[in-house]
């Protein structure tokens, strides 16, 4: 049998190596790949918590968190696109007319 | 060591694993791949957790929707045949210290934390029932909010997205 | 049936104003040039709205099982959404044709963002308050991208969105280890047990995760690197938008989440937001001195007036909570009147907006310049304008508490901010204007000023028309 403790530091490792991804890289769409693992950690330690408090109301949080993922992923790429457009960049340093 | 306590290990090691890949890789196409894997190992925790229906779900929302859209947006967004497709790093020491700091502080909470949870999962034999309900009864105002959501992502992205010459056509 | 129906009315300035945009959509699908129209529906729906909101102020309560807020504070709140939104859409009228970017789509992501701020600003269960935030959240970043043409927009959304997801990542986290504490996600349930949780970890980690949320979307220094640029880059109607209501729902979930009745972290958080008030104001009135951009300062202005709030809600009692609503209000109508002069005063490529271009506005368009010099004074805090009772409110209740040291702080940074205010008056008054570029005359961005403006006298020589109620909200 596993421990919870073991989920909860495994989703703990993936939320700071998302946190670090987010905080060191220049691509846009890498940066919201992190964002993503950093969700997709939350999400683990809500089910982990679901099963061990057996509540379904957690895994009923991280369907919310899915579509609100979802939703995000939609309304960044447009955003990412917008930008290229005008820019023909992604990366974030190109992107400093309003000093970053 | 059961079997189950061997496949949390691998499912952690590839979700750690590809995890790393997504953040340091210094290609665009293999963080998108790295990221294929994590989400599978995620859905391999789930089922590891009694969450079937979520496992699913995972993999459908997460694999089959927002990776495509990711791809997309790398296809849309690199000029695949030359080497911008490699991107690097910036501010390394101070997101280590800020990196470090978080890390050690999660792991020390969570392994003094004291639980007040059952020592064994309880046998569940499906939970898409209890989910279907709830969300429709207890969790029903979110659920509508989320369906607003998700009509906002639809008009926004495609307001965002629609090129810049139609903006004189529309105006 | 009848408890479904029961909680509907219940909660009827949400229904009505999600009604709204979708009528307001069908008006965009299947009617051409509608824009104009579609403005007017708009405002006579959220005049609806606002009336229901009056009309379920009474009924305090919960409704769906629980997950939100109905009467009291959450029709309060409403209507403060309502009007910021429908003084934005007046104001959008002529400034949105000027700059070639008059799309219908504004007006349902304006609509649809107050059903994310009503929601974020009255749910009772952090999920309700997760999705609202980011129903508001989403519309915001595309609102502040919508001149798609434009590079500074497109980096003010990019921006914006990638802190905001970043900032979602942490406020989800904090929930989840509340969660797994509590076992629940209801505030009341988790208020019930709060006190014997008090030494808990994991919950006290995860309220503070959940406060780093929080203060990155108030715009409180260290989580405020988002404001200047996304304020700056974003129209100037929406950045009005921005910086009044969703800051103020924004606030409101603050106070619903950490003090007002469901007081989940039993003041452990109080010296953390006194913490960041005193960077907020500090930094905010320090930095806005040296900017040129009248955005920008506007921006920076935004982040101290944040930071005053705080001090209302690091005192916590009853009579801050009031305050920082009446504060609350007063910078709705103060701030949006000042991004509306500045949308006027701005030209088709959205440029104009250095506080030089102001000079000689007092004798060109002597309305205008008394209108802003009006705005300015109010952000200063000159009596008898509204701003000035915002402050004394939370000033008088944070010495209440013993916070003095705090209010020692505010008075003097807003003795700071006298000078960055003023110098734009003087700019306007006793500088000739270098380059004579005609100002629009648009009557309904003028209507929408001189309602802004009445707020902020009404409410200035009138403070108890407000404070009254506030005391009768929970």
């Amino acid at each position: 049998m596993i421990p919870i403790s073991h989920y909860l530091i495994l989703s703990a490792v993936m939320f700071t190596i998302g946190c670090a991804g987010v905080l060191t890289r220049r691509n846009a769409i890498i940066i919201f790949m992190c964002i993503e693992l950093m969700l997709n950690s939350v999400n683990l330690t809500f089910v982990a918590f679901s099963a061990y408090l057996g509540d379904s109301a957690g895994q009923i949080i991280v369907f919310f968190v899915m579509a609100v993922a979802a939703a995000e992923a939609a309304v960044g790429l447009a955003i990412v696109l917008a930008l290229f457009r005008n820019k023909k960049s992604v990366d974030i340093n190109d992107v400093n007319i309003l000093k970053w | 060591m059961s079997y189950t306590d061997a496949f949390f290990y691998f499912f952690a090691a590839l979700t750690v694993g590809s995890a790393l890949v997504v953040t340091f890789s210094r290609s665009v196409i293999y963080a998108a791949f790295a990221l294929l894997f994590t989400f599978l190992g995620v859905a391999g925790l789930y089922v590891l957790l009694q969450a079937d229906f979520l496992a699913v779900a995972q993999i459908m929302v997460y694999v089959g929707g927002i990776l495509i859209l990711l791809l997309f947006g790398v296809m849309l967004t690199t000029r695949v045949t030359n080497a911008e497709i490699t991107t690097g790093t910036v501010q390394g020491l101070p997101a280590t210290v800020v990196v470090g700091i978080l890390l050690g502080t999660l792991i020390l909470l969570v392994s003094r934390a004291t639980w007040n949870v059952q020592e064994s999962l309880p046998d569940v034999t499906g939970t898409t029932t209890e989910i279907g309900e709830r969300l429709l009864t207890t969790f029903l105002l979110p659920f509508e909010i989320a369906g607003i959501l998700l009509l906002v992502a639809i008009m926004g992205a495609a307001m965002i997205a629609r090129s810049t010459d139609k903006t004189k056509e529309a105006a | 049936m009848q408890q479904l129906l029961q909680d509907t009315l219940a909660t009827a300035p949400l229904g009505v104003t999600i009604l709204l945009s979708l009528v307001v959509i069908l008006l965009h699908s299947f009617v051409k040039n509608s824009e104009r129209a579609q403005a007017m529906v708009s405002v006579a729906g959220l005049a609806i709205a606002a009336a229901a909101a009056f009309w379920t102020f009474p009924m305090r309560g919960t409704a769906f099982s629980g997950m939100v807020m109905t009467g009291g504070y959450a029709s309060a709140m409403s209507v403060l959404f309502i009007a910021g939104a429908a003084l934005t859409i007046l104001l959008a009228r002529d400034y949105l044709g000027k700059i070639g970017a008059d799309f219908g789509e504004f007006h349902i992501l304006v609509l649809l963002a107050v059903t994310g701020m009503m929601a974020f600003a009255s749910g009772l269960d952090l999920i309700v308050t997760f999705i609202g935030l980011e129903v508001m959240s989403v519309c915001l970043y595309v609102l502040a991208g919508m001149t798609r043409g434009r590079l500074e927009a497109n980096e003010a959304s990019l921006k914006y969105f990638l802190l905001g997801a970043f900032a979602t990542g942490f406020f989800l986290y904090g929930i989840a280890l509340i969660y797994g504490a509590a076992g629940t996600t209801n505030l009341a349930a988790i208020a019930q047990s709060a006190s014997a949780r008090a030494q808990d970890p994991l919950f006290l980690a995860g309220c503070g995760l959940l406060l780093v949320g929080f203060a990155f979307k108030v715009g409180a220094v260290p989580f405020h690197m988002w404001v200047p640029d996304v304020y700056e880059g974003a129209p100037s109607v929406v950045t009005g938008f921005m910086s009044t209501a969703a800051k103020a729902s924004a606030f409101a979930a603050f106070m619903l989440v950490f003090i007002a009745k469901f007081d989940i972290a039993h003041g452990r958080i109080s010296l953390a937001l006194a913490m960041l008030s005193v960077a907020s104001m500090v930094l905010g009135n320090v930095v806005a001195i040296s900017q040129t951009s009248i955005k920008r300062m506007l921006a920076y202005s935004s982040i101290a007036h944040a930071g005053y709030m705080l001090i209302g809600l690091a005192a916590g009692t009853p009579a801050a909570i009031s305050g920082v609503l009446f504060y609350l209000l007063s910078y709705l109508f103060t701030n949006i009147g000042a991004f509306g002069v500045v949308s006027i005063i701005e030209n088709e490529k959205q440029e104009n907006v250095s506080i030089e271009s102001f000079a000689g506005l007092g004798t060109r368009r002597p309305l205008l310049g008394a209108l802003m010099s009006l705005f300015l004074f109010s952000l200063v805090g000159l009596p008898p304008l509204s701003g000035f009772f915002g402050k004394y409110y939370i000033f008088y209740a944070a010495i209440a508490e013993g916070y003095t040291w705090l209010t020692i702080v505010g008075v003097l940074t807003s003795m700071i901010s006298i000078y960055y205010y003023l110098r734009v008056v003087v700019v306007m008054y006793f500088r000739s204007d270098t380059d004579a570029t005609a100002v629009p005359v648009t009557t309904l961005g003028t209507a929408s000023l001189l309602l802004s403006a009445a707020g902020v006298l009404v409410f200035g020589f009138f403070p108890r028309l407000i404070t009254d109620i506030a005391d009768t909200l929970f």
